[in-house]
């Protein structure tokens, strides 16, 4: 079974897009929820990367991301409200406790958690449609000019994993399969198998990519010369793999969530307090960027396109 | 070399002179003075047994071997010119293309199209080179359709061809395969070896082909080499291969080969249509009708005497009634199953009725994701029916496709500790290999373990469970080993054991079982005795039934009676 995160082609403008433009988008929303604590725009932010999402087909990846997000997030809720005692609003006294000390479960610390928990969701959201969105293909071999020896290291984890996956499970039928007269499987047996198929798995793997020609010198790789003539350079502009008409689009976007973010902190937005009680602003500059935020959740909208009459 | 190579003054595409090779820490070498010559536009079939060097061989005629194994080379090596000992594999990619056994270890990227691209990326072509290449190749192999796929999405057959695509999109001079139809069903597996010749006779790559099932592919080929410990025995035309094996090798020849030979009739033909060609032939010296469909007139067989085609199938039917078999051992009442694939939910069985009985041999057919593993899997109880039931009555041991997966300890007698161990490994005669280091066996032996860890405790004294099932246990497999397996699951199953194989190779099927149960996208399309069901079509029909085109009859020795005019029988 495929992993909701993994890359599926669709023709959307998300995926068209060059990988640097995509990051340019995705990374602003991303950096929104590490630059705000504000719960409305990170919650703005969140319903814009899932907005982008489910525009871009990705709504099983969007889905998956909450789901692991929020799983990630209930632990951080729960220890922020174990380990810190600040707060004016105290819901539970559960007495001392061996390290803690006296734990008060206080409103504000569950606030407070509960902001870092959502920031976790909103990042978990973006790199979600990242990697259902964006070919990892492209991604390669963008960074390859840049650094070859660890594009190469990519290229033979992001395939070894789905193939390592596949013996596992295989691994896991034999080790069901055994008769009860046969000696158990056993974990450390079957994970020593795992990582000898893996290594010759990956012995194949590397073979396949000698024949494809990883291994030719650099001085053999136009690619490479090009770029050393400047990043920009007429004869290569797009370093970043081929270019798409959405590219402006993606940069702007990403461009104007970052530019309004700064502004917006410049202009005092992002007023939240966990303590000593909870204070959440709702100035104009904050509504306003959150308005920006799930607007910006739209870009990836592919206009249909008009019917002709013949 | 080839009279038009000369005319075109072209180099070889490949030229191997005194070639020796050992692998690293190897005991003994893996070629022995190997000298070949295969000229631009050449289709040459390899052809050996297991370990007799044909993979080393292509390892070392892509730059594999040494500069990827190591090891120690002598001799020379020169591909479309270049020297392939001092040049890798990666500057030999531009006149070499190399497709090996298995696919899911031969694609490296996401995308089918970033697949086929990578090695024009690598070499420093230009976009629009790479754009137009890419599509050419596409187009060349009928995969156009899935150049915007993932490559996770692909069946076996789609994937060897995104394989073979990669390697040609360089347009290599010469093309090298490893057994790439071995994971392949009968109609991928021919699909993809008359692609093969298409392309060596439109682009005129050369192909050097090694491969097992010989019945497949040798009327495709203009030459034959063939290889035993690590040299050549044999090179030269098919037809002179087929005289050669006969007498210095059988377990090379192919069924229609074995038919002639058995029926006393020369020469020993290449392939179906020649085969049919020379039957014809002799019909015609007795007046029979000429170019008729096969089947429409009576063929005339060794003496000239006429076939006896006239026989009803029923004739023929496999087993009679037998009370072993009137014990079950699978029962499958509606049975539905439904998995995900592509992101989508799917029926991959849909309401199969099945029953077979104790002592009954059944080769169960069908095309890729037809649903034969997963029938197993569910009888075995991996895989939870969504509607119907599967019933195994006298407890199942289930062979997957990958016996290695069973053995996960390095000594024999840890992984079957007691008497409950010992009674399995004496079911496969393995009981004298208690000390051994599962490693050190032989393939075969290795296949046989594994069944003995899966048989283990489920044996009452030494009575087998009531079925034993294999999945696709022949792939890479020589003749030897599958005369072998064989002889096994006929033992196994006169000592009471239904025993299904899901397989493929329809030679193979047509020397065990005595039921064939075919399977098409979830249903049970035909289900009877082998005889019948492995002579009634094209793709999931022996050579013999090709050729002889006559009910009841798949076998080279019944091929040969009914030339004889003595029946199938």
């Amino acid at each position: 079974m495929r992993s909701p995160f993994a890359y599926t082609p669709r023709p959307g403008p998300l995926q068209a897009a060059s990988p640097g433009a995509a990051v340019a988008y995705l990374g602003a929303l991303t950096a929104v929820a590490f630059l705000f604590s504000n719960p409305l725009v990170l919650a703005a932010a969140g319903i814009g990367a899932g907005l982008a999402g489910r525009l871009a087909g990705a709504w099983s990846a969007v889905r998956a991301a909450i789901r692991l997000g929020l799983a990630i997030a209930l632990p951080i809720v729960i220890v922020n409200a174990l380990v810190v005692n600040r707060g004016q609003t105290v819901l539970a006294r559960l007495g001392d406790w061996p390290l803690l000390g006296q734990v008060d479960v206080t409103a504000e610390a569950l606030a407070d958690g509960a902001v870092f928990g959502l920031r976790a969701v909103v990042v978990m959201i973006a790199f979600a449609v990242y990697s259902a969105c964006v070919d990892p293909d492209r991604v390669l071999r963008a960074l390859r000019p840049f650094a070859g020896r660890s594009a190469l290291t990519a290229t033979l984890v992001s395939r070894l994993v789905p193939v390592a996956a596949a013996d596992a499970g295989r691994l896991r039928d034999a080790a069901r399969l055994r008769g009860p007269g046969a000696a158990e499987a056993g974990r450390a047996p079957l994970a020593r198998r795992l990582l000898a198929g893996s290594l010759d798995r990956a012995v194949d793997v590397a073979a396949t990519l000698e024949l494809r020609g990883y291994s030719l010198e650099p001085r053999r790789r136009p690619h490479r010369r090009r770029l050393a003539e400047g990043l920009w350079g007429r004869e290569d502009p797009k370093p970043f793999g081929r270019a798409s008409r959405f590219d402006l689009r993606f940069y702007l976007a990403g461009a104007v969530v970052l530019g309004a973010a700064i502004a917006a902190k410049a202009l005092g937005a992002d007023d939240f307090g966990a303590y000593p009680t909870i204070a959440v602003g709702f100035d104009p500059a904050t509504l306003a960027l959150s308005a920006l935020l799930v607007l910006s959740g739209l870009t990836p909208l592919r206009r249909r396109p008009r019917r002709r009459r013949v | 070399m080839s009279e038009l190579a000369i005319r075109r003054g072209a180099a070889p595409a490949l030229e191997i002179a005194g070639l020796g090779y050992a692998y690293p820490r190897a005991a003994a070498s893996a070629l022995r003075d190997v000298s070949v010559e295969i000229s631009p536009g050449e289709f040459v079939l390899l052809a050996g047994r297991s370990a007799s060097g044909k993979s080393t061989l292509l390892k070392a005629a892509c730059g594999l071997a040494p500069h990827f194994h190591g090891g120690e080379i002598e001799g020379a090596v020169t591909v479309a010119g270049r020297d392939a000992i001092e040049s890798g594999p990666g500057e030999l990619a531009a006149a070499v293309g190399y497709v090996a056994q298995d696919p899911e270890t031969q694609v490296v990227s996401t995308t089918v199209a970033a697949e086929i691209e990578l090695p024009l990326e690598m070499r420093g072509d230009a976009d629009s080179d790479r754009a137009r290449a890419v599509e050419e190749v596409a187009l060349a192999l009928a995969i156009p359709h899935l150049l915007g796929r993932t490559v996770d999405t692909l069946s076996g057959g789609e994937l060897q061809r995104v394989a073979l695509a990669a390697a040609l999109v360089t347009r290599p001079s010469l093309v090298l395969l490893d057994e790439p139809t071995s994971q392949l069903d009968p109609v991928a597996g021919d699909e993809l070896i008359w692609l093969l010749r298409r392309l060596n006779e439109e682009w005129g790559v050369a192909v050097l082909l090694a491969e097992h099932r010989l019945e497949r592919c040798l009327a495709a080929a203009d030459r034959v080499i063939a290889m035993d410990a690590g040299r050549i025995t044999f090179d030269g035309p098919p037809g002179d291969f087929l005289a050669w094996s006969h007498v210095s090798d059988t377990a090379l020849t192919t069924p229609a080969a074995r038919l002639f030979s058995l029926a006393g009739i020369e020469p020993l033909p290449v392939g179906v249509r020649q085969a049919r060609s020379l039957l014809e032939s002799r019909g015609r010296g007795e007046g029979e009708g000429v170019g008729s469909p096969p089947g429409a007139h009576p063929l005339r067989g060794g003496g000239g005497r006429p076939l006896a085609s006239t026989r009803k199938v029923a004739e023929f039917a496999g087993r009679g009634p037998d009370p072993l078999s009137a014990t079950a051992s699978l029962i499958a009442s509606d049975l539905w199953v439904e998995m995900v694939r592509n992101d989508e939910p799917r029926d991959v069985l849909r309401g199969i009725d099945l029953r077979l009985g104790r002592g009954e041999r059944v080769a169960l057919m069908g095309r890729n994701g037809a649903g034969k593993s997963t029938l197993l899997k569910t009888a075995a109880g991996l895989i939870e029916p969504v509607r119907g039931k599967v019933e195994v009555p006298g407890g199942m041991a289930l062979l997957t496709q990958n016996p290695g997966d069973y053995l996960v300890r390095e000594r024999v007698g840890d992984e079957l500790p007691g008497e409950a161990g010992a009674a399995a490994l004496r079911a496969v005669g393995l009981e004298h290999a208690a000390d051994a280091d599962p490693r050190d066996l032989s393939g075969g032996e290795r296949q046989r373990l594994a069944l003995a860890i899966a048989l283990a405790g489920q044996m009452e004294g030494e009575r087998l469970p009531g079925l034993v099932a294999l999945d696709e246990p022949t792939r890479g497999m020589d003749r030897g080993r599958k005369d072998e397996l064989v002889e096994l699951i006929g033992d196994l199953a006169a000592r009471g054991a239904g025993v299904v194989v899901a397989t493929h190779d329809v030679e193979f099927a047509s020397a065990f079982a005595d039921r064939v149960v075919l399977l098409g996208d979830g249903v049970v399309i035909a289900d009877g005795p082998a005889r019948e069901v492995l002579s009634g079509g094209w793709y999931f029909a022996t050579e013999v039934a090709r050729v002889l085109d006559l009910p009841g009859v798949v076998t080279p020795e019944q091929g040969a009676a009914a030339l004889r005019g003595e029946g199938p029988g």
